[in-house]
């Protein structure tokens, strides 16, 4: 019998609707930038604004889709509190990455830029809804297409190395995604994940889903598939990286953990995954070893991120309801708080996309106290330190992890967390010791909306950790 | 709201101190005395303040922001607040600023430590006194080494204690339990150990106990001594605290399980500290090291299980709180005034010193035990206790300790006040009003407590009566 085939209701397309917002503004601001003659600030500041008014926009249709659980396009599109927050996540990191970069990059580039960057994150929220396989690669694509060309978007010499090695690389991370799934299909004869999680298991099924997470891992670059991330982030504009460093890892966690909760028979989900826990716990290790020998911010973020993406998969090992509550948790906390340091960097560079260095930061706290302060708070916040959702976030993954009967992954997050602290603290203490004021090269960033992230990251990263928000109505997944 | 106010109130002191310019640092260390002042008012103006509770989490396990007062930490609240106030008016210099802001929020933060009645926000507390101390270290230490050694160690024993506390949220569904015995959640055996290992290890490192003392001496050397006064006098007593109310009410049997252990421990660490305070030169250090001694006592104690023990215990922590916070803080008076802690670079201190020779001479005799002295009702109620409860060897041990605390500490006071002078020391002043002011409500206390000690013991029995033992 074929399967029935139903039109789309208005219903199906008020699901996509603030998706479809964030990917057509790019149109109208293409458009409005065609009448600009010449380079100026307003130029920036009318693309931006427009971006930012309209992502809010989408942001807020979004969030009165709260309540609804709906299966849009035949379960293709699922939208819940699970693809809500991460929808809003993305919305979140695009406008921090929008304030950070209106001093970067050309004049006449940045519409083109602007746009780019909405289209990355329609995609990236795109994969936040996506219960197919199909979905799923169309908002991956659109999201990496669009970053191949952002990461070049630089003066420096490294950015095109930067975006080739992107390119290349997270190609051939969406082909063992591609074949993970036409290897699923092949088992199954469906596309939706809803179906794969009651087909039989075969060894074909194994080794779809197996490329299929091999392609994720890659993406949210877990070890040992993490090796361009220090790379790409370095050559990449300080803004971009901002958003590669919340924004994709928020799209392709939430596909990861659909696929993890709703797409693996259930008899054999813990084996399928097991490997996935082992990628965590090396992700933890390595990340943070990684860092310990990193001076450069950007290359000591992406170990950073590598450590921290560990820290959110634990929360979803042994797939129960409450981790994953956890791991959005945490997720939203990641956000805020490697926002607010990348915002900071920001900060401290004339042009908001110079090299920043651990020894720019000397004596910081002594010349620039606020500026300080806020890098302290979230540098404590990653080290998983309180008050900050660092600390909360931590301790219920840890809770999750014991739990559901992985302590093992736990042990490890400490240990991880161990190396971590001098990662962070180094920082920290760099910012606060004694230093002779003729040895530092003082630059400040001409453009000050930075400020707006850091506030509102620091706000976020003290009060989600006093008051731990997690949506109740995140599962089921599918539909 | 006094709770409330206890931790608070000097949290957000500290950061309005940051607002004070650095110029005007006498201006930050009035204000960090006045509120370590208040808040030593308001404990002892409410003693019965009720319990501040919020709800904070409801799954995996319950939590809540919940504070309140038990017989031993109102004690050492107060003990805190003598400690800051004094650390505030021994502040000198254009870093004074700094170091007042950071002293205040460690008061906050430790005082959150021991008001909590949760666990959770009790390793929340735990976890944010390394901050201020780190900060402290980082700007006043010419060595990076030692700022990293404590972090690092105090950070893995934090970390292995918010482990320790997720595993015991989860078999328990709820850490707000401290400071009551009537919720006795059973901890399965298979759990039981790891939880406990856990926070034993947080527990050692943090009072410490050899083998995990090795960032001590270098720590308190390092840190100015307002700071250290605080740190010794009260974070020390962290790691025992967490023994007597955590791991007394809710993990018994592991504790007996591990008393062989802990008294072996504890031995080691009261002759080790003994020894190597006779052999360091470093005045510092020699307090130090005597710490390191006297907690290993306090572990015999906690671990004995004799009721009598356990009283001497308290006493002794609040005891060792109050002369060991004195002796820092004449330590830093004289190291202001001759720039140098080396033993053999000091002497005949006392000829024109009277009252700095006399305020070391009192501390350096509470803590080698004198009758009469806070050190003395301690040690002779753990003493007493461990002995009834057959624990003999490990009596013998602490009395040889003590007889060598009665070295040290004499030989510290005999190099630093005795002797011929040493000409070429800077100028010399008697203690200050400041200074004195400073010192003396540490020595009223640790006076206060050698002559009644049944002012601690007291709530400690009202309680154990309350409780229906």
């Amino acid at each position: 019998m074929p399967p029935a085939i139903s039109l789309p209701a208005s219903a199906d397309y008020a699901a996509l609707l603030p998706a479809f917002v964030v990917a057509l503004v790019p149109l109208l601001i293409l458009f409005v930038d065609l009448f600009y003659r010449e380079s100026g600030p307003w130029r920036r500041v009318v693309a931006a604004g427009l971006a930012i008014v309209w992502l809010i926009v989408a942001g807020v249709l979004q969030g009165l889709q709260y309540p609804h659980d709906y299966a849009a396009f035949g379960g293709a599109f699922v939208q819940g509190g699970f693809s809500i927050v991460f929808s809003e996540i993305v919305i979140v990191a695009t406008i921090a990455t929008l304030l950070l970069s209106l001093g970067v990059g050309r004049d006449d580039q940045v519409a083109g830029t602007t746009a780019l960057l909405l289209w990355g994150a329609s995609g990236a929220m795109l994969m936040a809804g996506a219960a197919n396989l199909m979905t799923v690669f169309l908002g991956l694509e659109l999201l990496s297409l669009a970053l191949y060309c952002l990461c070049a978007m630089s003066k420096r010499q490294t950015a095109r190395e930067s975006a080739i090695k992107y390119l290349i690389l997270s190609s051939m991370a969406s082909g063992f995604l591609l074949y993970g799934s036409a290897l699923l299909f092949g088992a199954t004869g469906s596309v939706q994940f809803s179906a794969l999680a009651t087909a039989a298991v075969t060894p074909l099924l194994a080794l779809g889903a197996g490329l299929f997470l091999v392609g994720l891992a890659f993406k949210l670059s877990l070890v040992p598939f993490h090796a361009w991330t220090p790379d790409v982030y370095e050559g990449a504009p300080l803004p971009i990286t901002a958003f590669m460093s919340v924004a994709t890892k928020a799209g392709t966690l939430a596909v990861l953990a659909r696929f993890a909760y709703a797409a693996l028979p259930s008899g054999h989900r813990e084996a399928i995954l097991l490997p996935l826990w082992v990628l965590a716990a090396l992700s933890m290790l390595v990340g943070n070893l990684g860092a310990l020998a990193q001076t450069d911010m950007k290359r000591l973020l992406a170990y950073s991120g590598i450590a921290q993406l560990g820290y959110i998969v634990v929360a979803l090992a042994g797939t129960t309801a409450l981790g994953l509550r956890y791991a959005l948790l945490y997720l939203a906390g990641y956000t805020f708080m490697n926002l607010g340091a990348f915002a900071v960097v920001a900060l401290m560079s004339r042009d908001g996309d110079a090299v920043v260095a651990l020894p720019r930061f000397a004596g910081l706290a002594h010349r620039r106290p606020w500026l300080a302060a806020a890098m302290t708070l979230f540098l404590i916040g990653l080290a998983g330190l309180p008050p900050t959702i660092g600390f909360t976030g931590k301790i219920l993954i840890l809770a999750a992890s014991v739990g559901a009967g992985y302590a093992w992954l736990g042990g490890v997050l400490i240990v991880g967390t161990a190396i971590s602290a001098y990662v962070y603290f180094k920082i920290v203490r760099v910012m606060f010791a004694r230093v002779d004021p003729a040895h530092v090269r003082d630059e400040r960033s001409g453009n000050p909306l930075p400020w707006i992230a850091v506030g509102v990251c620091a706000v976020a990263t003290f009060v989600l950790g006093l008051v731990p928000f997690t949506p109740s109505n995140v599962l089921p997944l599918v539909k | 709201m006094t709770l409330t106010a206890l931790v608070l109130g000097p949290i957000v002191a500290g950061l309005l101190v940051y607002a004070i310019p650095r110029r005007q640092w006498p201006l930050a260390t009035a204000l960090a005395a006045t509120v370590a002042g208040l808040t030593f008012v308001l404990a002892v103006a409410d003693p019965h303040a009720a319990d501040a509770s919020a709800r904070w989490l409801s799954r995996p396990f319950a939590a809540a922001f919940h504070l309140g007062f038990g017989p031993v930490s109102y004690w050492i609240v107060l003990l805190l607040a003598l400690c800051t106030f004094g650390g505030a008016l021994a502040i000198r210099g254009h870093r004074g600023r700094d170091v007042a802001a950071q002293l205040l929020m460690l008061q906050g933060a430790m005082n959150g430590v021991f008001l909590a009645k949760d666990m959770l926000l009790f390793a929340l507390f735990w976890d944010l006194m390394l901050i201020p101390v780190f900060l402290v270290l980082v700007q006043s230490s010419p060595h990076p080494r030692v700022a990293w050694k404590y972090l690092i160690y105090n950070l893995c024993g934090g970390l292995a204690l918010l482990l320790a506390t997720a595993a015991f949220g989860v078999v328990a569904g709820t850490t707000d339990v401290i400071g009551n015995p009537a919720a006795q959640p059973g901890i399965g055996t298979a759990w039981g150990l790891w939880i406990f290992a856990g926070f034993a290890f947080a527990f050692l490192i943090k009072t410490p106990v050899f083998p995990f003392h090795t960032w001590m001496p270098d720590t308190y050397a390092e840190l100015p001594p307002p700071v250290v006064a605080s740190v010794s006098a009260v974070q020390s007593k962290a790691g025992l605290y967490g023994f007597l109310v955590i791991g007394l009410p809710f993990l018994a049997p592991e504790m007996a399980q591990a008393r062989t252990l802990m008294m072996v421990l504890g031995s080691v660490a009261l002759i080790y500290g003994a020894l190597a305070a006779l052999a360091e030169r470093d005045a510092k250090r020699v307090v130090a090291y005597s710490s390191l001694s006297h907690l290993g006592l306090i572990l015999i104690a906690v671990f004995s299980g004799s009721p009598l023990a356990l009283a001497g215990a308290v006493v002794y922590i609040v005891a060792h709180g109050l002369f060991s916070g004195a002796l820092f803080l004449v330590l830093g008076a004289v190291e202001q005034r001759e720039e140098t802690r080396d033993l053999a670079r000091l002497g005949g201190l006392g000829r024109r010193n009277p009252k700095l020779a006399g305020a070391l001479m009192l501390g350096a005799l509470a803590a080698l035990g004198l009758p009469g002295l806070a050190g003395f009702s301690g040690e002779i109620l753990i003493l007493t206790g461990i002995f009834k409860a057959g624990f003999v060897w490990p009596a013998l041990v602490a009395l040889v300790a003590i007889v060598l605390a009665s070295a040290y500490m004499l030989r510290l006071f005999q190099d630093m006040m005795n002797g011929p002078e040493v000409p070429d020391l800077p100028e010399r002043r008697d203690l200050t009003w400041t200074e004195g002011i400073a010192v003396a409500p540490l020595v009223a206390g640790f006076v206060l407590l050698g002559v009644n000690p049944g002012l601690v013991v007291g709530m400690l029995t009202e309680a154990a009566r309350a409780a229906g033992h």
